[in-house]
């Protein structure tokens, strides 16, 4: 295992700083460029684009997803009848797979689909979703938001489900009410579990590939082509490997510093 | 009296709203199924039918055989079960190494395990990439099983939960003459089989759900799993949208019936993946 992981994560991580360095592309042997792939990058306004596309895709979904799934784990927290059979249901998008997912959803924003069919029946006007420069990009947010809403409110479950019951007795026998409750009790007792949730959201959207691969394919234009697009587009697709594994780098740095930061918050969570 | 009826009412009002809202959840989906038994001239007719009218059942043998999906179904089950055997067994070894020994760097180790969790192949893909075609695992089983069995989680599940079991629990298996492989078997793989099924089930989703990683390594028809030969499918009959909508339902019924039977399980593990990717 310890071979496995030193052969498939060490090596290419390693190996991937060497390439970004150089000029590759698959057939003749890498040439040392030294720093030229970065300067490139910095200069090339679709690199930048693809920066500022995934930016706007990860906090687009995450600002949403830290409230949205909040609430979902509030009311599912909450003694309902039929609570686990409508939590089961409300799952589903979650579990459904990846592929399936983004086709679903390209079916969705299809002219005709569901979504334009909604829009009308609400007396609002179609729109183009992913044909459209503008909507595409709300488009891939708001299928992303069916998906993993859902995906987080279940770590959130957990999290309000950790908190001992004794607090909210405690709560009701001083004469706290709803929102004094959740202001004083709930919010900070379940203050690591937020941000497990903001640091990992951010993680988990910063990487997003899949689903903008078959519902876009970065389009139109190179309106939705995130990073990680870019990436696979630069090293598979023109074989610029060097180039790739420098844009690579800065995926990996951006990844690095959020996956540290939780890092961080297990072991004080640890130890607390 | 009263205010238990208000809160009654408080709560009637609660499920009524997120049954709501689990329906618009749910459209999507629903949406899928419905569209794959229309006949395709009724796909988009306003206003929706959500019940097909006739019930085209031929759409799924139709879109069956169009593409080999036996052979992606299988391809996709070989996978996952030789990644999700092989991960169980050496992330648990790995992590009863962790826990129950002690042996110099060992802290180093795992820092330096831990740290591989922040490389998803998504950041990885052209080192990686790089290496499968030296080692000549492009199109091969053991390239789309190797390489993803090389993952830290479950190594951190592992010691995690094997931290928990008693030290004296191992020492006397030793003490009552069980060799190592056999302490390790007998004794402690078995008081671990939660965290055993939660990893299980967590890495068979994975890797029953994979794409990035074999669409980059596959090109070889007989080799595609199931996202791929998806992913295909849809590419290839974009408009034909009945048949698509069809495979992806049937796509779908593995990963649901799994949830089903082992929704526990399947929560823990997603409740746990705070520290994967």
């Amino acid at each position: 295992m310890f071979l496995l992981l030193v052969v498939f994560k060490f090596i290419p991580m390693v190996q991937a700083l060497y390439l970004s360095l150089t000029n590759y592309d698959l057939l003749s042997p890498p040439r040392f460029i030294g720093l030229r792939n970065y300067v490139d990058l910095l200069g090339d306004p679709l690199f930048h684009q693809s920066v500022a596309v995934t930016v706007y895709y990860v906090f687009g979904t995450c600002v949403f997803i830290w409230f949205l799934s909040l609430a979902a784990a509030l009311i599912f927290n909450a003694p309902l009848p039929g609570r686990n059979f409508l939590r089961t249901l409300y799952f589903l998008p979650a579990i459904v797979p990846v592929v399936v997912y983004a086709i679903i959803w390209l079916f969705m924003f299809h002219p005709y689909g569901l979504a334009n069919a909604t829009l009308q029946s609400l007396g609002l006007p179609s729109l183009g979703w992913l044909g459209d420069r503008r909507a595409a990009m709300p488009g891939l947010i708001l299928s992303a938001l069916w998906r993993f809403v859902p995906y987080f409110m279940i770590i959130y479950l957990a999290g309000l489900q950790n908190i001992p019951n004794e607090y909210y007795e405690a709560a009701a026998i001083d004469g706290a009410a709803g929102a004094q409750v959740f202001r004083y009790v709930t919010l900070p007792l379940l203050r690591p579990t937020v941000l497990l949730v903001i640091i990992l959201s951010i993680v988990f959207m910063s990487k997003v590939f899949t689903n903008v691969l078959i519902m876009t394919g970065g389009g139109p234009g190179s309106a939705t082509r995130v990073l990680s697009l870019f990436i696979y587009q630069t090293g598979f697709q023109y074989f610029k490997m060097g180039l790739a594994s420098a844009a690579s780098m800065f995926l990996l740095f951006g990844t690095m510093v959020f996956t540290l930061l939780q890092l961080r918050i297990f072991r004080d969570d640890g130890r607390g | 009296m009263a205010a238990g009826r208000r809160r009654d009412l408080l709560s009637w009002i609660g499920v009524f709203l997120v049954a709501g809202w689990g329906l618009v959840q749910m459209a999507p989906i629903l949406w899928m199924v419905s569209t794959s038994l229309k006949p395709l001239n009724q796909v988009f007719a306003l206003p929706i039918q959500w019940l097909p009218r006739p019930v085209e059942w031929g759409n799924y043998p139709d879109a069956w055989n169009q593409f080999p999906f036996a052979r992606y179904f299988a391809n996709s089950f070989i996978v996952s079960l030789s990644v999700t055997v092989l991960n169980v067994l050496l992330a648990g070894m790995a992590g009863y190494s962790l826990a129950k020994y002690r042996y110099f760097g060992q802290r180093a180790l795992f820092i330096a395990i831990l740290s591989t969790l922040m490389l998803p192949i998504e950041v990885l893909m052209v080192p990686t990439f790089i290496i499968a075609k030296d080692l000549g695992w492009l199109n091969s089983y053991q390239g789309l099983i190797i390489p993803v069995v090389a993952d830290a989680f479950g190594i951190f599940l592992m010691r995690q939960y094997m931290l928990s079991l008693p030290d004296s629990l191992v020492e006397a298996a030793r003490i009552d003459g069980a060799g190592e492989l056999g302490t390790y078997f007998r004794i402690v793989l078995p008081l671990c089989w939660p965290a055993v099924l939660t990893l299980a089930i967590l890495t068979w989703r994975e890797t029953w759900d994979a794409f990035v990683w074999p669409y980059l390594i596959i090109t070889d028809d007989a080799l595609r799993t199931i996202p791929i030969g998806l992913e295909r499918f849809e590419s290839q009959y974009v408009t034909t949208y009945n048949s698509v909508m069809a495979i992806s339902t049937i796509s779908m019924i593995p990963m649901v019936l799994l949830f089903f039977f082992f929704q526990r399980a399947f929560i823990r593990g997603i409740a746990l993946s705070g520290l994967k990717d």
